[in-house]
């Protein structure tokens, strides 16, 4: 008999490992972590140490388990009679809903002061699944982590649910009673401030400006941890006065100085992305300069990415500027040059590559630079921007009040002078995220009467006698804009689950001596007002209702001069030096400031690049920890100007050297619950004057370890080449290479029956995935998927039925990056079905893998024989079943209980509603009407899902894509679902 | 010497070992046979209602059909149990002093829920729709059997998988024309069944599917 390598003459058969490359010519070595690279064997097994053991610490609970599992044993009226239940029918129905059919409604959600635009699938009054609003312009039917995850938000057992008056349990009525008494005063309000958050909220804003009427010595002071100082800085500087920028990123080069525009974790980005791949043809892709300090999605993406420390940010734009006004023949911009030290010789040699690459695409590219970048670097940009003919779109600032954090310090200059006497916080937990150098804690104690208006109890409201609990957005009537401005109306979904919660216009109303009136008609005489109170308002309001936007809304670009000489000037303002250790804090990808950090889904969301879980970690570069003698998991502790704090240390492949990445967020004190005691505050490290980071901070081992619940070893398909990444350049020849993936190979079995009028498949365009994990999130809402926690995680026994992998290519200090996304591939031959005992996983006639829940006695044998590792098993009685969780769950998709083994069903209970639904009307199905859950929030539209048999769908055009290959198809499994390879376009090299 | 074994011992042993697989054979088979049975199943026993409601009263007598209150089998995989107000609609008239249907008038006024007792219940790992079922001409009375004849609803058929399947492999003699989906009194023309069950599968395209997903997910 031949040798299996010389049947299949497959190259991954003949060199696994190291150089282990399915097409031909010579590829990067791929790898999964900075240890897993140096085979340190730490967790790196497929199952890690421990993994079917049982939790420790619950003989207790343990006992009890057993002990019911024979009393349930015992009464075998399980495999008869259903339980006795009670069915309750309305008394007075809604209307419009018949019961067991989904009603949908636009509504949106307000994070940063914008709007991103959602449709919510609600199933009798409780809202179960959110979708994004493709008629809003911040989504265009995406939906990012954020808004998936908001659903939990909203059945957070966590919230608070009581009014408090001077530390005593009220009734909002009192409450607002004792705020009518702070709003009869007559000192025109010189001792009354607000501390809110800036919001595009016209109702917001109308009722802030009433409140300035009646008391025109009162104050607003803006407040979030993430203001967009740096921007309207640099708007002022080089447009004379604060604005928005609405980027267009559809262009042919785009140059990103810190910009993570592709990452969903900021309201505009989800348009962005997808406008950036509409310009990225995979046989004609633009390209994407990237700089940056630590590892993001944006940087993953990158065609050229570089590696700088925070500080090389500003020197990197001047090195820019001054290449391109060089070659412009701008003589002032050639002076910009930065001093030779500033950067290294590969830096400036990206600048000049990237100068060159804009100079030659005129009008057709784009320099983006970092929210957190001082306003000097982001006028800058605009400079380069308008002087390259790629004048940036320029809208009057969307969200209000406007300033800094500088507003927030005059405040408790205020509050020390003892010149305040009625504080109201409606900002989110200015206590926990305030700098930590205003001492805003010790300074609130100065107001006789302060108020905190927030869906938790929380760090800030230990600090405020007086609180009044806030709805969720999906409680609320209010409004919102989006980044370019339109207007949205945002409608309640559910009545709020804790009657005593208040929406921010209920607080602000009683000031603004309209508190007998409700948000709803606020809102309504506003925008009645707004159109100009016309006979048919309320047809005009049904449909703005209904769509989810207000059309005619979006705000009118403003034009305006850039003021060259003026940006001139900022650039050379001096900057404090950098040396030694940098600091940059960042907001979390799941967590963002802190505000998400309750939320278990998003804890649970492996972060897109570190694939980090429960917690963030001091992300060092491999050269700085080995410079430092530190591995990953080592405790260190941060010091900067006296405040210290101890963080266990992540090697971040890709990281710039000598710069320690830490994000905001975690380390919350309250509310008792999920967010407590995960991870360290970072906030704690923030100071006024850099609220970004700041170079020279001390980093000493502890001489401890504590564990990070990393997942990005976890799943492991041992080293063969999975995830495909190709130059544009030799596209042609891998193309040819990719023949023996995409081909089915001989097989002993007998081939699967196809006799069903639908074949079901799916595509993952890895050339549009950016790895950001929407995807991962809405699979979890959509089919109720539990999370396991950190202890969870640790084992392994994460339960997310689709998982971005993210490789590591090349050179360990500055990889290149290709993250996929892998779920259950739907295996022709699966290898999973020829060994379960009681077939609890067979095929479908449509090509689905199913897995049936009520057969599976978990074996775990289907886990363990499968190629792809995308069983999940629940090894723990993981759902939640108390009341608050049990409305949020999917009325759809069976609650699966202990015991049993899951995976991703292709969402099947989509496929058998929609053909119901259509078999009801005595049609078919037709392509279209089925998209599962990740394919309809990906904002990249990246997951591709259809019938195969359908002559023209969109699932069989990118399965017969040159570029489509099978994952492991050596294995002969067949899979129904294949990815099709990324195209990257390097600039080509040479004579620089 | 005497044998140390009578005759009659294996007699014995052959008894000891037929009752020692026999018995707990016998228990499978007869354990088995009761989860297929009505008692097992609870079929034939009348559920009573917090409302006295009577199906003979209100669909024999009174000719209302069965989409007038659960007008959800035509477009939801529920049913649906009416609202009071559906109720309220006739009984805010008719017998609006009637102590029997002093828990309606209490539902209606107070605006809570009347706590009907389920009848028919699924597992919740089963997905099942009415829509699906009611559309391909499967009739009310086939599942539910004569609800006009019931002085309290009781279910009548066994509600196993095998029952389900039955049906879905060869659904041809259990369809009816759509428009005499609610019918309880219908009988196919000549006593034919087969043959109305093939003009019904072809007119509406009724093709059961038996693969798991089609129920469970």
């Amino acid at each position: 008999m031949p040798l299996l390598t010389d049947s299949f003459p497959l190259p991954v058969l003949a060199d696994r490992g190291d150089a282990g490359c399915a097409c031909g010519a010579a590829r990067p070595r791929a790898w999964r972590s900075w240890e897993s690279r140096r085979e340190v064997p730490a967790r790196s097994a497929e199952f890690p140490d421990g993994a079917d053991l049982p939790p420790e610490g619950i003989a207790r609970r343990g006992f009890l388990q057993v002990a019911m599992a024979s009393l349930a044993a015992a009464g075998f009226t399980g495999c008869f009679r259903q339980p006795a239940e009670d069915i309750l029918p309305y008394s007075h129905p809604p209307e419009g809903l018949t019961p067991g059919v989904p009603l949908h409604f636009a509504t949106g959600l307000e994070w940063d002061g914008l709007v991103v635009g959602l449709v919510v699938e609600s199933h009798e009054g409780r809202p179960t699944k959110v979708e994004g609003n493709p008629s809003h312009p911040a989504s265009l039917g995406a939906a990012g982590v954020f808004e998936q995850a908001a659903l939990l938000g909203l059945y957070d057992a966590s919230r608070a649910r009581t009014c408090r008056l001077e530390g005593q349990e009220v009734a909002w009525s009192t409450v607002q009673e004792a705020l009518e008494a702070r709003a009869r005063r007559a000192d025109e309000g010189a001792g009354l401030r607000f501390l809110v958050e800036p919001t595009g909220s016209p109702l917001l804003l109308s009722l802030q400006a009433r409140i300035l009427e009646r008391f025109p010595r009162a104050r607003f002071v803006p407040f979030r941890a993430s203001l967009p100082e740096g921007l309207h800085e640099g708007t002022r500087r080089a447009y004379g006065r604060p604005l928005d920028v609405v980027h267009d990123v559809a262009r042919e080069v785009v140059v990103s100085l810190g910009a993570d525009f592709l990452a969903t974790t900021r309201p505009g980005n989800l348009v962005l992305a997808r406008d950036f791949l509409a310009a990225r043809k995979p046989e004609s892709p633009n390209r994407l300069w990237v700089a940056e300090s630590a590892l993001s999605v944006t940087g993953g993406f990158a065609d050229e990415r570089l590696r700088a420390k925070p500080s090389q940010l500003r020197p990197l734009a001047l090195a820019l500027a001054a290449e391109v006004g060089a070659a412009l023949q701008r003589e002032e911009w050639s002076r910009l040059r930065p001093p030779v030290e500033a950067l290294s010789d590969a830096q400036r040699g990206w600048v000049r590559r990237a100068a060159r690459d804009l100079l030659a695409h005129r009008g057709r590219g784009r320099v983006l630079v970092g929210p957190e970048s001082s306003g000097a670097v982001q006028a800058l940009a605009f400079a380069i921007d308008e002087a390259l003919g790629n004048a940036p779109r320029l809208i009057e600032p969307v969200a209000r009040p406007l300033g800094g954090l500088e507003a927030l310090a005059s405040l408790v200059g205020e509050l020390r002078a003892g010149t305040v006497d009625t504080l109201i916080i409606t900002a989110w937990n200015p206590v926990y995220a305030a700098p930590v150098d205003l001492g805003l804690a010790e300074a609130l104690s100065r107001a006789p009467f302060r108020l905190y208006h927030a869906l938790h109890e929380d760090e800030t409201s230990a600090h405020c006698p007086s609180f009044v609990p806030a709805a969720h957005a999906f409680e609320s009537w209010r409004d919102g804009r989006a980044p370019d401005g339109t207007a949205a109306v945002l409608q309640p979904l559910i009545a709020p689950l804790f009657p005593a919660a208040m929406q921010e216009a209920d607080v602000l109303g009683v000031f603004a001596g309209l508190a007998s009136q409700s948000p709803h008609a606020l809102l309504r005489a506003l925008w009645r007002e707004w159109a100009g109170a016309p006979q048919d308002f309320e047809r005009r309001w049904s449909t703005w209702l209904a769509e989810g936007v207000i059309p005619g809304t979006r705000a009118a670009p403003v034009h305006a001069e850039l003021e060259e000489h003026a940006v001139l000037a900022a650039t050379r303002e001096p900057v404090p030096p950098a040396s030694g250790l940098e600091l940059s804090l960042v907001l979390d990808a799941k967590v963002h400031d802190g505000r998400f950090a309750g939320n278990a889904w998003l804890q649970e969301l492996p972060e897109p690049m570190a694939k980090l879980t429960w917690g963030n970690a001091a992300w060092l570069s491999p050269a700085t920890a080995a410079r430092l003698g530190l591995e990953k998991d080592d405790v260190v502790r941060l010091a900067l100007r006296g405040q210290s704090l101890d963080v266990p240390v992540l090697v971040m492949p890709g990281q710039a050297d000598d710069t320690v990445t830490l994000a905001l967020g975690y380390g919350r004190e309250a509310p008792e619950g999920v967010a407590q005691g995960v991870g360290v505050n970072a906030f704690r490290l923030r100071h006024l004057d850099a609220p970004w980071g700041a170079s020279g901070v001390g980093l000493t081992a502890v001489g401890r370890r504590e564990a990070l619940a990393l997942t990005q070893e976890h799943w492991s398909m041992e080293g063969r080449e999975l995830a495909l990444q190709v130059p544009r350049a030799r596209l042609t020849e891998e193309l040819r290479a990719l023949r023996p993936l995409q081909e089915d190979a001989p097989h002993l079995y007998a081939a699967p029956l196809r006799t069903g009028a639908h074949q079901w498949g799916m595509a993952m365009d890895l050339h549009r995935c950016t790895g950001c994990g929407a995807c991962v999130v809405a699979c979890q809402v959509e089919n109720n998927v539990p999370v396991v926690g950190k202890e969870g995680v640790l084992r392994s026994r994460e339960m997310h039925w689709l998982r971005i992998d993210r490789y590591f290519l090349g050179d360990p200090d500055d990889p290149g990056v290709i993250t996929q996304p892998v779920a259950c591939v739907h295996c022709a031959f699966a290898p999973c079905e020829y060994v379960c005992p009681v077939n609890a996983t067979v095929h479908s006639d449509e090509g689905l893998n199913q897995m049936v829940y009520n057969r599976c006695i978990g074996t775990r044998y289907c886990s363990n024989n499968c190629p792809y590792k995308v069983r999940r098993f629940n090894y723990l009685e993981y759902q939640q079943r108390e009341p608050l969780a049990r409305l949020r769950q999917n009325p759809s998709v069976t609650v699966r209980s202990r015991g049993v083994m899951e995976k991703c069903t292709y969402c099947v209970q989509r496929i058998e509603r929609a053909r119901a639904n259509a078999r009801a009307r005595q049609r078919d199905l037709r392509d279209g009407e089925v998209r599962t859950a990740c394919q309809q929030t990906c904002p990249t539209r990246a997951i591709v899902f259809g019938d195969l048999n359908a002559p023209d769908s969109e699932v069989k055009r990118r399965h017969e894509d040159p570029r489509h290959y099978r994952l492991l198809n050596e294995q002969g499994t067949q899979p129904r679902t294949v990815h099709l390879l990324r195209v990257k376009n390097p600039a080509p090299r040479g004579g620089t | 010497m005497a044998p140390l074994f009578r005759p009659g011992t294996d007699a014995v042993l052959r008894g000891i070992l037929a009752l020692a697989l026999g018995t707990p054979a016998v228990a499978l088979a007869g354990w088995m046979w009761l989860a297929r049975s009505p008692l097992g199943r609870g079929s034939f026993a009348p559920v009573e209602q917090p409302v006295p409601f009577d199906h003979r009263h209100h669909v024999a007598d009174e000719g209302i059909p069965c989409g007038y209150c659960h007008e959800g089998a035509w477009r939801s995989p529920r049913a649906g149990v009416p609202p009071t107000q559906r109720c309220m609609g006739c009984h805010a008239q008719v017998w609006n002093d009637s102590p029997k249907l002093e828990p309606v008038r209490e539902s209606w006024f107070a605006d809570t829920p009347i706590p009907w007792r389920r009848v028919h219940a699924l597992p919740d790992y089963v997905w099942f729709s009415h829509q699906a079922h009611v559309n391909k001409g499967v009739g009310c009375v086939t599942c539910h059997g004569r609800v006009d004849t019931m002085p309290a609803v009781e279910r009548v058929v066994p509600f196993t998988m095998e029952w389900c399947l039955d049906c879905h492999r060869a659904p041809t003699p259990h369809l009816r024309p759509f428009r005499e989906v609610a019918s309880m009194t219908w009988r196919p023309p000549g006593g034919d069944a087969e043959r109305t069950g093939r003009a019904v599968r072809a007119a509406l395209n009724a093709n059961p599917r038996t693969s798991c997903n089609t129920c469970h997910f």
